[in-house]
């Protein structure tokens, strides 16, 4: 079976013999190489997110700093930050209204896992984006520095092409 | 060869070859446009842009452009069909018409038409209907939001844009391109008419809806404007022709102001590369330095102080020229 | 000032006597017990005399709902405490919303917070929460929000008009408010009117206090303003010291100060960035990002983190500064120094920056003060109060430094009037820093489970914002019983859909930027 892109066609063998390999590989590098984040910003991972952008560590060296406010021209959805019950509606219409391939990037513990504001008797926070919309890489922090922000990144990048772009922290352990 | 050519004519191959020639230099300067608008804002805000890919970041236009070819082609479900199509592909053919008239080297125009200008502004007013279509195709406010804006500034500021070429074209007696760039061949025109170049270049800024002018757009207000609706590769013939719409007006710029090819040395068509090409990074520094216009202050501009401007110059000139 | 409110006060309320209250202890001046008859007099009583209401609470004692208003002065320290009982069976009260406009907002969030109805208030839809929470949630009990009270609170619906439409500003935005959803009424290009919705990051930090020790509570406070954390940390810690008596060293206090400035300057300079990207110039929003990034480096060794930082303690602080500090921000002023002559080249003397904010979004004082808005935005406006000099905390009340205050109340106002508490910012650290005592930074008096004694407390404090009022309710034990945030975005949000209305959309995007509004604050 070979599939086209993350959601695109899925083909049987025996329908279409047609090996895309090479044509895919390209395909993976200039998506990898070309994410556009769309800005969703919702609490304080979000200035982490804005300075990840900025002069210090600048994102636009990967090919991702044009940030685009509109849902329709942007791959990546980086959430960051809190998730309520009453953004939930919000975040997963304009999941939806991403064209695929899109992947999404839980940013910070409350994107995770609802962060610090998990406790008994809480009636507001979604606990982890993951219950509305699949997520691609989780970045842990509170908030993460931009240094991890950027690391998730490039795993994001390691994911849709299988290679990573600069080698990674050696395991000692 | 001989054969085709004389059965054709070796004219209508000329022509093809040029229109080829014109078909892969927009595609090239769009390229080259996109990598240089990002290097140059990242390097006004003290970091660098693209980098990783490839050396300098020159890979970067192309794997944006393979990337939004291998978006999933998304249409929404309440839109305007024939309107939603056709209004990417319209907003192309006031682009390629124009480039078809303008004279890249003394002997590198497609073809040499007497009424060149006059091409060229025609054709540029047709580029409303095209925003116009998208914004009310999309059935979407911030889109229509965005149209009506842009339609309103662009006729406000074609006017000024026709009155400071007038005084060149009173100059030479004539609107085609190739003769106007030949009588530069003394002085070149921005010397006798330099508010004439500065009102055509505000105007000019104005038509591409570059900021500061860039209202339609506005990001922090109307999430997208006009294009909030197109994804893939409709969004990418939007961007092409917004950077093609950039070089045209520098194009102009120069061949009625700058003196066009001409220049020392080195050939023609660098000398007009070159001068383009500055104009476009004028253009781009000021996007990254002033903040938007508002929208009534941004009419007042064309309407109560550029057109009135352009008609003294217009006056001026004439009244010089009589003498 | 405070003798004579009393003497009036008493003279207008016969029955109920006017009681005085060590201000040391309870941050009031003076309060009173009213009925429900008497509160609409009681409240023309303190507009006539020019005060604002500081903070209207309700805390639920499980017999009776009270009702708390706080009202305070700007021209001399006065704070008055009028409490009002209900009965929580049937919880009604009258509205004082036609005499401060400010109640309107505050009132509906105890409403939907506590189930209290006000007789005569024109809108009680929901502000915070949604349908999908049908309990009361900071009753004490899990009282279930009736079917009556469910559609009054749900009627909040925009329609659609003739010639008009409506449009969302949000929530999602380009800019840097946050989750922030305005709807306007439009008519073309001008705002008929503006309505904010909010509550899409309501993250329960005030039931959270009732859940948690004051000690647990404490990263809370960094996470409600994140441009603005030391202030709100600041704010909370000197508030639990004043309810326990805890002294505080001085070379503590004064690193208070330092860090409290260092953070209002970051979070002035992060209002610069955000509002010239509203307005459509991106490279300053960069080179703040640069300043910022400095402010980081220094504070990042000293308290551990670079946003939300949690670094006051109860009785002082818990790592100390060292040599490398000083330097580093005796390099840092240095710097900005030079920076701003940069600034005001690329910002201030722009005259397209100029023409958008000149006359735009224009406050006048009386407008002010019916609103309660405070910090910049009430300084732009012709008031100057800065409660950094009313009611010094920490180390404030030994700076030298002067209150600017803006003459037309405009969106141009209030960016000078930044810039230049940015300058005072920098002359505060460089007095602080030459003053800087030694000796310890934590008290040895600081209990180890701290369990304040019994009663209440309203607690200010000057945030990069405006005015924070903390209220805190203690029954002896080692959590609060009600902790409520009077946060300076609320109040000044409530002045924003006067402004908008009859403005273009470009207009009111100026507006509210220059407002600077953290909508976590709001939402808490």
């Amino acid at each position: 079976m070979v599939c086209l892109g993350e959601r695109g066609v899925c083909l049987e063998k025996e329908v279409f013999p047609v090996k895309f390999a090479v044509v895919e590989k390209v395909l993976d590098l200039a998506r990898a190489n070309s994410i556009w984040p769309m800005t969703f910003g919702l609490a304080c991972c979000a200035i982490e997110m804005m300075s990840t952008a900025m002069s210090r560590f600048d994102l636009d060296r990967f090919g991702a700093g044009v940030f685009r406010a509109t849902p329709r021209q942007a791959d990546l959805m980086i959430v960051s930050g809190t998730v309520t019950k009453k953004m939930a509606p919000v975040l997963v219409t304009l999941y939806e209204q991403m064209p695929s391939p899109k992947w999404v990037l839980a940013m910070g513990n409350c994107a995770i896992s609802g962060g610090p504001f998990v406790f008994e008797g809480q009636y507001n926070v979604i606990e982890g984006v993951d219950l509305l919309v699949p997520v691609d890489v989780y970045v842990p922090g509170c908030p993460p520095r931009p240094e991890a922000l950027l690391e998730g990144f490039l795993k994001l990048e390691e994911k849709i092409t299988g290679k990573r772009r600069f080698p990674g922290p050696e395991s000692r352990w | 060869m001989e054969q085709i050519g004389n059965m054709i004519g070796w004219e209508t191959v000329k022509m093809v070859v040029g229109l080829v020639g014109v078909l892969v230099f927009v595609v090239l300067n769009a390229l080259i446009l996109t990598w240089a608008e990002r290097k140059v804002a990242g390097h006004m805000q003290r970091r660098i842009g693209p980098k990783e890919v490839g050396p300098y970041g020159l890979i970067q236009p192309i794997a944006d452009a393979l990337k939004l070819l291998g978006k999933e082609i998304l249409t929404p479900r309440e839109v305007d069909k024939p309107l939603y199509y056709l209004a990417p592909m319209i907003i192309f053919v006031p682009v390629l018409v124009s480039f078809v008239v303008i004279p890249f080297d003394a002997s590198l125009q497609v073809m040499d038409i007497n009424v060149g200008i006059l091409v060229i502004l025609a054709f540029s007013s047709l580029s409303v209907f095209s925003i116009l279509m998208a914004g009310w195709g999309s059935n979407n406010k911030y889109a229509l939001i965005g149209a009506i804006r842009s339609i309103a500034q662009n006729i406000a500021y074609e006017i000024p844009l026709l009155l400071a070429l007038l005084p060149i074209i009173m100059m030479t007696n004539s609107f085609s391109l190739k003769s106007i760039v030949e009588a530069q061949h003394g002085l070149w025109f921005v010397v006798y008419q330099p508010f004439a170049f500065l009102i055509y270049f505000i105007a000019g800024v104005a038509e591409t809806n570059r900021t500061p002018f860039d209202l339609p757009e506005a990001e922090s207000e109307l999430v997208a404007g006009y294009h909030t609706e197109y994804s893939g590769m409709r969004f990418a013939l939007f961007f092409l022709a917004e950077y093609t719409n950039i070089f045209i007006v520098s194009a102009i710029a120069v061949t009625f102001f700058l003196g066009g090819y001409q220049g020392p040395f080195l050939p023609g068509i660098i000398w007009f590369l070159l001068k383009s090409y500055l104009l476009v990074f004028v253009i781009m520094w000021l996007r990254w330095t002033y903040p938007r216009v508002r929208f009534d202050q941004l009419l007042n501009i064309s309407w109560k102080a550029l057109i009135p401007l352009s008609f003294i110059n217009l006056l001026i000139t004439g009244g010089l020229l009589k003498l | 000032m405070v003798e004579r409110i009393k003497a009036e006060l008493g003279a207008t309320l016969k029955e109920t006597p006017v009681g005085e209250a060590d201000y040391r202890e309870r941050g009031y001046h003076l309060f009173a017990e009213v009925a429900s008859a008497d509160l609409l007099n009681v409240a023309r009583f303190f507009d006539e005399r020019g005060f604002y209401l500081a903070a209207l609470i309700c805390v639920d004692y499980k017999e009776y709902l009270e009702l708390v208003y706080i009202f305070s002065n700007h021209a001399s320290l006065c704070k008055v405490k009028i409490t009002l009982k209900i009965d929580p069976a049937k919880p009604v009260a009258p509205t004082i919303s036609t005499v401060f406009d400010c109640a309107y907002w505050h009132e509906r969030e105890i409403r939907e917070f506590f189930g209290v109805s006000f007789d005569g208030h024109p809108n009680m839809t929901y502000l915070f929460l949604h349908e999908g929470i049908d309990f009361y949630p900071l009753r004490k009990e899990k009282i279930p929000v009736s079917d009556e009270d469910k559609k009054a609170l749900g009627a909040f619906r925009p329609g659609e008009g003739e010639d008009t439409f409506f449009v969302n500003l949000g929530p999602q935005h380009p800019s840097t408010h946050g989750v922030l959803r305005v709807v306007l009424k439009m008519d073309g290009e001008y705002i008929q009117s503006a309505d904010p919705v909010l509550g899409y990051l309501h993250r329960m930090h005030e039931k959270m206090a009732e859940n948690r020790s004051y000690l647990q509570f404490l990263p809370n406070t960094g996470r409600m303003d994140y441009l603005g954390p030391m202030a709100f940390n600041l704010g909370y810690v000197t508030a639990v010291e004043r309810l326990c008596g805890i002294p505080v060293p001085d070379r503590a206090n004064y690193v208070r100060v330092i860090l409290t400035e260092l953070n209002r300057l970051s979070s002035h300079l992060m209002w610069l960035g955000a509002y010239l990207a509203d307005l459509g110039a991106l490279t300053p929003f960069l080179f703040v990002f640069d300043d910022r990034e400095e402010i980081n480096d220094i504070l990042e060794p000293v308290t551990g983190s670079r946003l939300t930082y949690c670094y006051f303690r109860f009785g002082g602080l818990y790592n100390d500064v060292d040599d490398a500090f000083v330097a580093g921000t005796r390099a840092f002023i240095e710097r900005l120094r030079s920076r701003f002559s940069l600034y005001e080249k690329l910002v201030g003397g722009n005259v397209i920056f100029t023409n958008r904010t000149r006359g735009i979004g224009v406050i006048t004082k009386e407008r002010a003060r019916k609103q309660a808005v405070s910090g910049p935005v009430l300084r732009g406006a012709g008031i100057p109060m800065d409660i950094r000099k009313s009611e010094p905390c920490a180390a404030y009340g030994e700076m030298d430094f002067d209150v600017p205050v803006g003459t037309r109340g405009d969106a141009l106002d209030m960016y000078q009037v930044r810039i230049r508490e940015m300058e005072n910012a920098l002359n505060i650290i460089e007095q602080a820093l030459a003053r800087l005592p030694e000796g310890p930074i934590m008290t040895e008096k600081a209990p180890r489970k701290l369990k304040p004694p019994k009663g209440d407390l309203y607690h200010t404090v000057e945030t990069p914002r405006g005015e924070l009022g903390i209220y805190i309710v203690s029954d002896e034990s080692d959590k609060p019983y009600r902790m409520k945030w009077r946060v300076p975005s609320f109040s000044n949000l409530m002045i924003f859909p006067e402004l908008a209305k009859g403005n273009l959309l470009a207009d009111a995007v100026a507006i509210l930027g220059s407002l600077d509004l953290v909508i976590p604050e709001i939402d808490r």
